[in-house]
Order: C-alpha cells, then sequence, then structure tokens
C-alpha cells in the first residue's frame, strides 16, 4: 500500500517534471515548481523520512516560491527557446537514463533489512543512541552529534552560497538610498496591508508561524525537525511580514547587520562548540565533555549547534530575499 | 477507513494537478496550486494517523501555517507587476 501511494505520488511528480520543463510560461513554471515540492514532501512522508520532509515543507512550500517571484520579477516573463544542441542533450539525458535504469537492477528491495545500507553504521546507531545521547530522535542524534562534521560542513555552505548570491544581485554598501521614482513605485506597491484579509489573517499568523519555528528548534530532539527548518520557518514567519507591510519595514525590524550577524554568528557558534570541546580536553565537535554527565554534554551540544545552523539558515534566507527585493528597486 | 479517504485525496490532487497543468488562466493554477497544498495538509495527516504516529501532525502544521505565504507572495507579485506596469503607461502617455 505504501508503495502503490509512492508509486502513484512519483507518477504525479514526473508529470509534473515533464510539463515545468515544457511551459515557456516562467510564472507558470513557477506555479508547478510549487506543486512539485509539495508531492515531493507528501513522498518523503509516505516514505516515512518525516525530518526531510520537514525540510522540503519549510523551504519549497513558502521560500522557494518567494525567491522565484523575486526573480520573475526581474526578468521576462516568457523563456527564450534555444534550438541549438538539443540532440546532444537528448543524447546525454537519454544515455543517462539508461544507465541509471540499468544501475536500479542491482538495487534492494524498498525495506529490504538485508540491504547493505541497513548493515553498516545503521545498526550501530539505531543501537548506541538512548545509551551515548539519550534522545528519541536518531535522526538528530545523526546529524548533530555522530556526523557533526557533515552538518558543519553544510552550514558552511549555506553561508558560501549566501555570500555567493549576494556578490551576484550586488547588494551596495550602506544599504538602500531612496530615489524619488522608486521611492514611489515601492510605496505604491509595498505589501499588501491596503487588503483586509491578508492583513488581518497575516498579522495573526506571523507570531505562531515563528512560534512553530522555535518549537521546532528546541523540539528536534524528540519529534521531526531541528536547526535547519526552525530557520527557514522563522525566515518565512518574516518574509509573511515583509510582504504585508512592505520590504523596506521588514528591513527595519531585522536590519541587515543583524542578518550579516547571524549568518556568520550562527556557523561561529557552530564551530565554537568544536573548539570548546577541544578546549575541555575532548575532541572536535565531541560534546561529551560539555557537561558533568557526558548525555547532558551531548544533549547540550546538540541543541547548540541547532540554534547555529538555525540562526546561519535564518540569516541567508533572508538576505537572500532582500537582496532581491533590493535589485528589483534599481 | 483511513485508507479510502487517502485514496480520495490522491484522487483530489490528480484532479488539482490537471487543472495547474491545462489553465488556461493564470488564476486557474494559482487556485490548483493552492488547492494542492491544502490536500497535501489532508494527506499528511491522515497518512499520520494511517501509520499510527500521530506526532508527525507538526508536518501538516507546518504545511498549513507555510502554504499561506507562498499563496500572499503569487499576490503580491501580481500587484506590484500592475502598478509598474501602470506607471510604466503615465511614463510612456
Amino acid at each position: 500500500m505504501v508503495i502503490l501511494f509512492a508509486v502513484f505520488l512519483l507518477t504525479l511528480l514526473a508529470l509534473t517534471a515533464v510539463a515545468i520543463v515544457r511551459t515557456e510560461n516562467l510564472f507558470v513554471a513557477v506555479m508547478l515548481t510549487g506543486i512539485f515540492s509539495l508531492l515531493m514532501a507528501a513522498n518523503f512522508f509516505v516514505l516515512d523520512a518525516a525530518d526531510v520532509a520537514l525540510t522540503e515543507a519549510a523551504v519549497g512550500a513558502g521560500i522557494s516560491t518567494v525567491l522565484f517571484l523575486g526573480a520573475l520579477a526581474l526578468t521576462a516573463e516568457h523563456e527564450r527557446s534555444v534550438v541549438s544542441g538539443r540532440w546532444l542533450s537528448m543524447g546525454i539525458v537519454v544515455v543517462t537514463t539508461l544507465i541509471l535504469i540499468y544501475a536500479t537492477f542491482d538495487k534492494p528491495r524498498l525495506g529490504d533489512p538485508r540491504a547493505p545500507v541497513h548493515q553498516h553504521v545503521a545498526p550501530w546507531y539505531l543501537d548506541q543512541t538512548p545509551e551515548l545521547i539519550g534522545i528519541p530522535n536518531v535522526v538528530t542524534a545523526v546529524l548533530g552529534s555522530f556526523r557533526g562534521y557533515d552538518t558543519l560542513g553544510e552550514v558552511f555552505v549555506v553561508v558560501t552560497a549566501c555570500i555567493g548570491v549576494l556578490f551576484i544581485l550586488g547588494v551596495r554598501r550602506g544599504g538602500y538610498s531612496p530615489s524619488p521614482d522608486g521611492d514611489r513605485l515601492t510605496t505604491a506597491g509595498s505589501g499588501l496591508r491596503h487588503h483586509l484579509i491578508p492583513k488581518v489573517v497575516g498579522r495573526l499568523l506571523i507570531p505562531f508561524i515563528v512560534l512553530f519555528g522555535l518549537y521546532v528548534l528546541f523540539h528536534g530532539e524528540y519529534g521531526p525537525g531541528g536547526g535547519f527548518q526552525a530557520g527557514a520557518i522563522i525566515a518565512t514567519g518574516i518574509i509573511l511580514y515583509a510582504l504585508l507591510d512592505g520590504e523596506a519595514q521588514a528591513l527595519k525590524a531585522v536590519p541587515r547587520p543583524v542578518l550579516m550577524g547571524m549568518v556568520v554568528g550562527g556557523a561561529t557558534l557552530y564551530g565554537a562548540v568544536g573548539v570548546a570541546g577541544i578546549a575541555l580536553g575532548g575532541s572536535f565537535l565531541d560534546y561529551s565533555v560539555l557537561a558533568d554527565d557526558p548525555v547532558k554534554g551531548q544533549q547540550l551540544g546538540i541543541l547548540i549547534i541547532e540554534v547555529g545552523v538555525g540562526l546561519a539558515v535564518c540569516g541567508s534566507l533572508l538576505s537572500i530575499f532582500h537582496a532581491f527585493a533590493a535589485r528589483g528597486r534599481h | 477507513m483511513y485508507l479510502v479517504v487517502s485514496i480520495a485525496i490522491l484522487i483530489t490532487m490528480a484532479l488539482a494537478l490537471v487543472r495547474a497543468l491545462l489553465g488556461p488562466s493564470v488564476y486557474d493554477r494559482m487556485l490548483a496550486v493552492n488547492m494542492f497544498g491544502t490536500k497535501t495538509v489532508l494527506l499528511l495527516s491522515v497518512i499520520a494517523f494511517l501509520y499510527g504516529r500521530p506526532d508527525f501532525l507538526d508536518l501538516a502544521l507546518a504545511y498549513a501555517l507555510i502554504n499561506f505565504v507562498g499563496v500572499l507572495a503569487v499576490l503580491e507579485f501580481f500587484q506590484s507587476r500592475s502598478i509598474r506596469r501602470a506607471a510604466d503607461r503615465v511614463d510612456g502617455g
């Protein structure tokens, strides 16, 4: 039955993907990307990967639509059709597809307990997590503690991506200087506050979205979630404020230096926990030495690095959002 | 019972997808996406109970909160675009 659900959802996913490629109207493509993300998350969920589904929910449903629309506001609405090199790309795609299909013949059945992936370190993680870390969500334990290096690397990937996007979109030093013409446009078009229903419902939702983000952050050890999802959800809440009251107002609430501080501070906080482990006589990113009780130390360490991840992700996403909006004004 | 409900929701999702693919107007697609989001929330909730893991309802909650932002972003996009076009027309004329 799970298989049937997954196959059905994957079929819809494939249809949507083909439609995204086929359409030349970029707005339609953005809308279909939203559906693609929803289908992907439902599929992750059906396959019992709740943490990944929450990530896809946090990023795919809200923020990526907002960023795509921000990009779309800077370009034309229709894709220019490119004819040259079509057969070459077609050939590469067909060959890759055939190789991938051939590779699936050796793949173990879904959920097979004798599959290599369930024989390697996974049993050890499942076995040792209650004893060493003492939290119910093994995914959080693996990401935060056992494979803390990977997650540290991922945080720096997020920071690097943020720096790259900010460079490309070229935020001016000293921030936004209003030109008379640009100012007229932004005040006229800033936000949806002149519409009653979005204003009332949106204002009501903002505190709950931020609260839910904090819940996901601090409850990540017990349920699905963690720093990355929390950062994305809180960023969504602030973007909602920007949509309602205008982007300039949101920038006043969370100014650019604060955002930069969040991005750099979050990544530094993560690294600092690792260094603190060394200073207290353990190894890098070994949290057991952070408290008298090793299990408490692990939990404390995971919580602090999750906060670091959340800060970095939230700051990056908001910086990118503001960079798009600032670009649109000039 | 959960099974019947989830199959019904899957069928509704497929119908919404058909509307999103066919269009024809932008508003059809927007409504289809919005409806698709709502159906995903429902599907996640029902499947959480079908699997006997109601704590996964967190996810459905996250979707319910966040979906709204995407739709508002689309509305904002249309509003600012129509304002910009009107301004261009005034400047041009």
